[in-house]
């Protein structure tokens, strides 16, 4: 089947070039880690005011849900520049003159963007682990983590990829990508309990898709199995995969034919 | 039926309205060495992307081995090798990871990749480099590179568009010598484009001067020279301002010259039969009404004469004033 080989082989070619740069895998992890040294600190003292967080959770064991989305939604908005990149390069077109399979050159770059943010993830909560914060659903919790985030990081590098293709400038994916990520963390439950938050924050935040995948992951980190909260997760990212992905793929078509 | 190449009529429109082809028509047999000449943006790159189906023509036909560029893109991309201008290897995998690379993109695997993979490193002569990565080769090993990556699936049809433009001249004979083998002896059909005469003189058996999207002239390089039929000699004068039409007026009366043309560079270009007899005679006619010379050139017809016959200009002038990353934004 060319379609899997070929993926495959584009897929490892974004691999290898991750790892002949791991000053950039270094740095993309850099913020997440302080987040989850530092700032968990700051606020370590929460677990002393009654009511604001779950009994018995700490404020670390509360976060790293929250950093884990933060991490994979930065990394998915860099997605598209890669795709700017060969493009500009030629090297793109230099693919298009193969007889690879077309699907398999943006199902190749989807892949290794999963992968990478599952490698990013599994780094993230070792390093949690450490400092004292553990997945109480165990190994198939940790799974259903790994899957959740691979599958938000998909659907959220559609906006990227689709955006690199349209702009070719990798400035725009930049900008954009940090024209999201504050408000969207911000106005989410991320980095603090609901109920914690102001009235119009907590409205606001029901709207706002990235909410129901951080929830999904702090309930298999810190309560169990609750499929009330898991699977409208999935159904929120399904939604806005969709909408990425189909306009990623009216952008590469355009790009292709 | 040998034609490998067909082209009738061919037109490209871009999107800003640019007729970046206007109307071509060609062919190129099995197994010849074809060659486009012309400055930048004459719509060489533009030719070459609508035959490896990369760009959609506007209208006319254009058949690669009988199969059509817009139905049959398939079966063309079976058959071709393509290096485009810019040259796109990556840089973070080795130069053998390249290769192996785009082997796989041509759906070739396994012991037989591998062996194709080593002979092609030793023919672009980068076996020493092969585990190094590609980011540190220079600006001719790439190049190299990515001829060998064009050449992995024994492409019948090697399209090269500007293949030595940016490098040294040495390692430009370096890369002419493999072209030239790679169509004599392993009998490749090879279209190539170029803005150097010297490389369009001494590859291609038969070549298409190009400029502003129209063929102005085709044949082998002979037949395109011949057609100048004369000698030129670039007459160079201190006040060609002042002296220009006298200049011309003299010359013109001698025996022998066919036809004196005003040039930008030079001052005067005089064509003749036998003109080497003619430099004395100018250089004698024109002391005697004291016109000051500065330089006279005598040469044998080149291609460069041939496209100034044509357009009225030379290829050099464009070289010079376009930069080649011009072209790089040209993409569709």
């Amino acid at each position: 089947m060319t379609l899997a080989s070929d993926t495959w082989h584009v897929f490892v070619r974004y691999l290898q070039k991750l790892v002949r740069n791991p000053i950039l895998l270094f740095f993309s992890l850099f913020q997440p880690i302080i987040f989850l040294v530092l700032f968990t600190q700051l606020l370590t003292n929460l677990s002393n005011f009654p009511g604001i967080l779950p009994a018995g959770v700490s404020y670390l064991e509360f976060a790293t849900a929250g950093i884990l989305l933060q991490n994979a939604f930065g990394s998915a908005l860099q997605s598209g520049n890669s795709i700017v990149f060969d493009i500009d390069s030629g090297f793109l077109q230099k693919m298009l003159v193969t007889q690879v399979s077309r699907p398999a050159i943006l199902l190749g770059r989807l892949t290794s963007d999963a992968f990478r943010v599952v490698v990013q993830s599994a780094i993230i909560l070792a390093l949690a682990y450490v400092l004292g914060a553990f997945v109480t659903t165990g190994p198939v919790g940790i799974l259903l983590i790994f899957f959740t985030i691979a599958f938000f990081g998909l659907a959220w590098s559609g906006i990227s990829l689709a955006l690199g293709m349209k702009t070719r400038s990798s400035e725009t994916v930049f900008a954009i990508g940090g024209f999201l990520t504050f408000p969207l963390l911000f106005l989410s439950p991320a980095l603090f309990p609901i109920s914690f938050l102001p009235d119009w924050v907590q409205n606001v935040s029901m709207f706002n898709p990235i909410s129901y995948a951080i929830n999904a992951i702090r309930t298999l980190m810190i309560t169990g199995f609750d499929w009330t909260v898991i699977l409208p997760a999935w159904g929120v990212i399904a939604l806005v995969a969709i909408l990425t992905l189909g306009a990623t793929l009216i952008q590469f078509r355009k790009v292709v034919s | 039926m040998s034609d490998i190449i067909a082209v009738k009529d061919l037109i490209e429109v871009y999107s800003d309205g640019t007729k970046a082809v206007d109307t071509i028509s060609f062919t190129v047999q099995d197994g010849e060495f074809f060659g486009f000449l012309g400055p930048n943006g004459a719509g060489k790159s533009t030719t070459i992307k609508i035959l490896t189906t990369l760009l959609k023509k506007t209208s006319g036909i254009a058949t690669v081995a009988g199969f059509d560029v817009d139905k049959e893109a398939k079966e063309i991309r079976k058959i071709i090798g393509v290096q485009s201008q810019e040259t796109t290897v990556d840089g973070d995998l080795t130069g053998r990871e390249n290769l192996m690379l785009q082997g796989h993109f041509q759906q070739m695997s396994g012991e037989k990749l591998k062996n194709r993979v080593n002979e092609l490193l030793r023919l672009v002569e980068l076996e020493a480099s092969a585990d190094k990565r590609a980011r540190n080769y220079s600006g001719g090993m790439k190049k190299r590179l990515d001829l060998a990556s064009a050449l992995i699936h024994e492409p019948k049809l090697l399209f090269l568009d500007e293949p030595t433009t940016g490098l040294d001249p040495q390692t430009r004979a370096t890369i002419w010598a493999y072209l030239q083998r790679l169509n004599r002896e392993e009998g490749k059909t090879i279209f190539l484009t170029t803005q150097y005469l010297e490389e369009a003189d001494k590859l291609c058996k038969r070549l298409a001067i190009i400029d502003f999207g129209k063929i102005v002239s085709s044949g082998t390089p002979a037949e395109l020279k011949r057609e100048v039929g004369a000698d030129s000699i670039r007459v160079a004068l201190e006040n060609c301002e002042r002296d220009k039409a006298h200049a011309k007026e003299l010359i013109l009366s001698m025996t022998g010259v066919s036809e004196v043309l005003e040039s930008n560079e030079e001052c005067l270009n005089v064509y003749a039969k036998d003109g080497g007899i003619l430099v004395a005679d100018i250089v004698r006619a024109l002391d005697s009404v004291d016109i000051r010379l500065t330089s006279v050139t005598f040469s044998s017809p080149s291609l460069d004469d041939v496209f100034l016959k044509h357009t009225g200009r030379r290829i050099r002038e464009e070289e010079l004033v376009k930069a080649p990353s011009a072209m790089f934004g040209g993409r569709r």
